[in-house]
């Protein structure tokens, strides 16, 4: 494996085992999730530079944007979570209320 | 030149341990400020134009700072930084994770393969993949569209989350 996609391929592990084992704070499992789609732009954009298929370029900038939507679908429920319950904190979505 | 993005990939790796590894959502956020500007210059060692820019200042410039204002609301008086011991694990967990893997995996590399964009010798106005984003707007306009409806639609279902008194997500208020 080149040393490329083995950076991009770890980026991507890392912030799912960031997502995975996020321990107090909603927003900081958010900031998991936007590491996995910068590692996901990264490769898509070297895909594109590398393999020179310049067609491809379209698809880092949709992935962008669609991670835009989710990123802010997510800060969104942050600040719901916040005005519900108080803060952001893990621990304290454990009732099912709203 | 191999070495200059050997350290920023280095860089990448150092950036995405911080933000994985950190509890709160300060530090973490500045994992990623490091992680969009040394990405942004690994794009540029391969011979991109208009995406490294994308990444910088679409990225950066757009999404992480509204994480940034974001960040207001986990407000705590004692946010823990990297010197907490619990923090300080994970960082050292996730290090050792990534040298095993880079050791076993990355054994004996083959080499950066694959070349730069720019291979052709000339300085070039209009980069390669420029004319890629381009293609969007040309043949890909539908998916333009689609695109931006999907970003419409995701503006009402914001304002539909954060409405508040008893039919949004916001029952305080």
């Amino acid at each position: 494996m080149t040393p490329i996609q083995m950076t991009f391929s770890t980026m991507f592990l890392l912030g799912l085992m960031g997502l995975t084992f996020h321990r107090t704070h909603l927003l900081s499992a958010l900031l998991c999730l936007e590491t996995l789609m910068l590692s996901l732009f990264l490769a898509t954009s070297l895909w594109a530079l590398q393999l020179s298929t310049i067609n491809i370029a379209c698809v880092p900038m949709l992935l962008l944007a669609f991670s835009a939507c989710e990123a802010s679908s997510g800060l969104a429920l942050v600040v719901a979570t916040a005005g519900t319950h108080g803060s952001d904190h893990m621990q304290n979505l454990n009732l099912l209320q709203c | 030149m191999s070495y200059l993005v050997c350290v920023l990939l280095f860089g990448l790796m150092v950036g995405s341990v911080g933000v994985a590894s950190n509890r709160s959502p300060y530090f973490a956020a500045m994992g990623l400020v490091m992680v969009s500007g040394v990405g942004c210059g690994v794009l540029i060692c391969f011979g991109g134009s208009f995406l490294p820019l994308v990444f910088f200042l679409i990225y950066l410039g757009g999404m992480m700072v509204v994480f940034a204002f974001s960040a207001a609301l986990s407000a705590e008086p004692y946010p823990y930084g990297w010197g907490n011991r619990s923090v300080k694990m994970y960082v050292a967990a996730y290090v050792l994770g990534v040298g095993c893997a880079w050791k076993v995996l990355l054994g004996k590399w083959s080499g950066f393969w694959g070349g730069n964009l720019d291979e052709s010798g000339e300085l070039l106005v209009l980069r390669g993949d420029m004319m890629g984003v381009a293609a969007m707007h040309d043949v890909g306009g539908w998916m333009l569209v689609l695109g931006g409806l999907g970003l419409l639609l995701t503006l009402f279902v914001v304002l539909e989350l954060v409405r508040g008194v008893s039919r949004g997500g916001l029952r305080t208020v």
